[in-house]
């Protein structure tokens, strides 16, 4: 059985530091999370966090298995409309793939840019990806890791974990 | 004010240290108490009672069964035994069970070694005060000793020791059994205790005229001499005369007793940090959580002299706790007696700024006189502490910086020259793989820290991967400035997931100010070349210098923060220690 999308819990946690044209975000911020195939979910707003705002809401997103990133953009309702305030395009490779279990639950931050690309404030969320169950009785959840996961692509050398996993 | 300081990542950052705050991680965050702790160190105390029993102890006494009684001893860094408290005397008994107990304050980054000896208390002397008994004028059935966290991780946490002679006496090879005492260590319940409380304000005055008031509360315990020590503290809440504050959490042992008398005093805020004092409630807990109960407010006063006269004007405004309730959380000890385990692992720098091994200005040189090195030094000072904590007690030992026997340059190589496995055997094993490394290799360079941060990385994820319960902390001993900046941060980022701590101790005069970035603790959250944030503070950096011996050295203090990023990550992820 192939499933051709991935369920990823998203709960959106908190945003620090938000700004609007260099001010900070005075309330009503709220965030959007979107899949490059456009499928879109929305949080409430946080009437009384200003530019601090938490949301701990959770979010469940359905992202197709052949696309690589997922789109987190904070928004801001004001009299004239909602406005951007920060984006973080955020890599699936960052909580699924890797050498830990699936099913891990990842605590993420990202930075926010804004429309012009500059540097805003921080978005914390975690993730979790729904494991279906045929699949979550396998154990270790060795996955390929997804796209890239090197450092700098610095060579190691040293095939650690083989030997290393008889220990734990 | 309040948010300003905060790094709370939605209240998933720690926010100090004691116990307390810690009731803060699932919740919204408080981060002016947040601020307040943050400014008091990070250290975990918590109150340890231990209890006495023994097994076939020796029979000293002619026409019955000894009458036996335990002393206890810390013994000093320097060896020096120093009495914490004396059991009573049970009588006639080779199996007793005692019920003087004794309290001492754990301290994760200290080796606290216990001594115990035990006495035949003869019976002219059964109504002495224990305390006023001449040892030499009793009967010693034996000694045992252990240390601390020895006994707090195992999961009874009890550690039964069979009794010896004295040292003294140990010439002769006589391997007599004088019975076992088994000592058993309680956390006290006090350090988990944690109460939450929601504080509303009605009708306070509006001081300032002519900018909108800025309501804060404080509250403070207040000490035998009468002195004010402030415990927390609410955020400011901008412009409103009947505020309603984020949750407050107080932990029992911050505060002394639910009947301790607390101040709660009303600010407003005030930027030139002259805060006007609205009005004050003078409360315990228990008081607290009476009018909680109630759901009466409580009139604010305002104190003021008149001469000599010191008269309360009772205010209009009335203080109202919304919200009282008092939880246990799991604490440090819970993890470690639930059979969760903190691995050490270290990596060691060979590059080329060490000076040549060989020679005795090099910071590798190995002094045959048996004076360690800076490196061996910090090896042993965080390693004799972790240890306890690893039940194998087998270290993942690395080098980076170096040619391993003709190769390119290694930026992580197995200490021991083992091309498949980097453990080895106890901090011994870490000490002869170092000494044997440094024949072995030739130093070269440049410093680069990603590889070894990947490395532990990935070990601490094959553990999780293997339903693990364990928590890795990597040692990094280092001479110089990376080189890899970008590259380590992208590490460290990675790495701010996993149950991973990383300690970087600086040897030798180099400037290491570029390093103190690395350290959240004194500078902004990290951040990777992909935009990605360090989701918890997992580095800690120290400049290694000059000890005096018998003192709490550096790096023995930057284990301090260790526990606290332990329950910050088992907490988040709301895993449970096994009970």
């Amino acid at each position: 059985m192939e499933s051709t999308s991935r369920t990823l819990e998203v709960t959106v946690i908190s945003g620090e530091n938000l700004r609007t044209n260099r001010k900070p975000v005075k309330k009503n911020a709220f965030v959007v999370i979107q899949t490059d195939s456009n499928k879109v979910c929305t949080t409430k707003m946080d009437a009384d966090g200003g530019s601090y705002p938490s949301w701990n809401e959770k979010l469940v997103v359905d992202v197709p298995m052949h696309e690589r990133f997922i789109t987190v953009e904070v928004q801001c309702k004001t009299s004239g409309g909602n406005k951007t305030v920060g984006v973080a395009r955020i890599p699936i490779s960052d909580f699924v793939g890797g050498h830990v279990p699936q099913s891990y639950l990842h605590f993420l931050s990202y930075r926010l840019r804004d429309n012009k690309g500059e540097r805003n404030g921080i978005i914390n969320i975690s993730v979790k990806a729904k494991v279906p169950e045929y699949a979550s009785c396998s154990g270790t959840g060795m996955g390929v890791p997804l796209g890239d996961n090197n450092f700098g692509g610095v060579v190691t050398g040293i095939p650690i974990w083989c030997t290393n996993t008889g220990r734990f | 004010m309040g948010n300003c300081c905060s790094d709370e990542a939605g209240g998933r950052t720690a926010v100090g240290g004691t116990a307390a705050s810690m009731g803060n991680l699932n919740n919204a965050p408080n981060d002016a108490v947040g601020h307040f702790l943050k400014s008091r160190g990070h250290a975990l105390f918590s109150q340890i009672e231990l209890s006495y029993s023994a097994s076939d102890l020796r029979d000293r006494d002619v026409l019955s069964k000894s009458d036996p009684m335990v002393i206890v001893y810390t013994k000093g860094r320097d060896g020096v035994l120093e009495e914490l408290g004396r059991t009573e005397v049970v009588l006639n008994s080779l199996n007793p069970k005692w019920i003087t107990k004794h309290t001492i304050t754990y301290q994760f980054h200290i080796v606290q070694t216990l001594v115990f000896h035990v006495y035949d208390v003869d019976t002219q002397f059964h109504n002495v005060d224990v305390k006023m008994l001449k040892l030499e004028e009793q009967q010693f059935l034996g000694e045992g000793s252990g240390v601390l966290s020895q006994i707090i991780t195992k999961s009874d946490r009890s550690l039964t020791l069979d009794l010896v002679h004295r040292e003294e006496s140990m010439g002769s090879n006589r391997a007599r059994n004088l019975g076992k005492l088994t000592v058993h260590a309680e956390e006290c319940i006090s350090s988990k205790t944690t109460m939450e409380m929601i504080f509303r304000c009605s009708d306070l005055e509006s001081k300032d005229l002519f900018s909108r008031s800025g309501p804060f509360l404080v509250i403070s315990k207040v000490v035998e001499s009468g002195i004010q020590i402030p415990v927390c503290k609410t955020e400011v809440i901008k412009g409103d005369l009947k505020p309603t504050w984020k949750p407050v959490f107080l932990n029992i042992q911050q505060v002394g007793s639910k009947d301790n008398p607390l101040v709660i005093e009303c600010f407003n805020f005030n930027s030139s940090g002259k805060h006007d004092l609205i009005g004050e409630v003078r409360k315990s807990l228990a008081d607290l959580e009476k009018l909680h109960s109630s759901g009466q407010g409580e009139n604010l006063f305002l104190p003021t002299s008149v001469g000599h006269n010191y008269q309360n004007k009772v205010l209009k405004s009335q203080l109202f706790v919304d919200k009282f309730s008092q939880s246990t959380k799991h604490s440090f000890l819970d993890y470690l007696a639930g059979g969760c385990e903190m691995n050490f692992m270290v990596a060691i720098d060979f590059t080329a700024s060490n000076g040549n091994p060989r020679l005795p200005d090099s910071l590798h040189y190995i002094d045959h006189s048996g004076r360690l090195n800076a490196y061996q030094r910090a090896i042993v000072e965080v390693g004799e502490v972790l240890q306890f904590y690893d039940s194998d007690k087998r270290f993942p030992a690395w080098g980076f910086g170096a040619r391993p026997i003709d190769g390119p340059v290694s930026h992580c190589f197995n200490l021991n020259g083992s091309s498949h496995h980097s453990e080895v055997e106890g901090i011994q094993g870490i000490m002869m793989a170092y000494t044997s490394a440094l024949l072995n290799v030739s130093l070269a360079g440049p410093t680069l820290f990603g590889p070894v941060i990947s490395n532990a990385a990935l070990i601490a994820s094959h553990s999780l991967a293997n339903s693990g319960r364990k928590y890795f902390v990597l040692l990094i001993i280092t001479d110089g400035v990376v080189t890899d900046l970008q590259e380590t941060k992208d590490a460290l980022v990675k790495a701010s997931d996993l149950p991973l701590s990383i300690l970087i101790v600086g040897v030798g005069g180099a400037d290491f100010k570029e390093m103190e970035i690395l350290d959240a603790d004194k500078g902004e959250r990290l951040e990777s070349s992909t935009g990605r944030v360090a989701s918890r503070d997992i580095v800690q950096f120290v400049p290694f210098r000059d000890v005096q011996s018998g003192e709490i050295s550096v790096v023995q203090a930057l284990l301090a923060e260790l526990p606290t990023q332990f329950l910050t990550y088992m907490r988040t992820r709301e895993i449970q220690p096994i009970s």
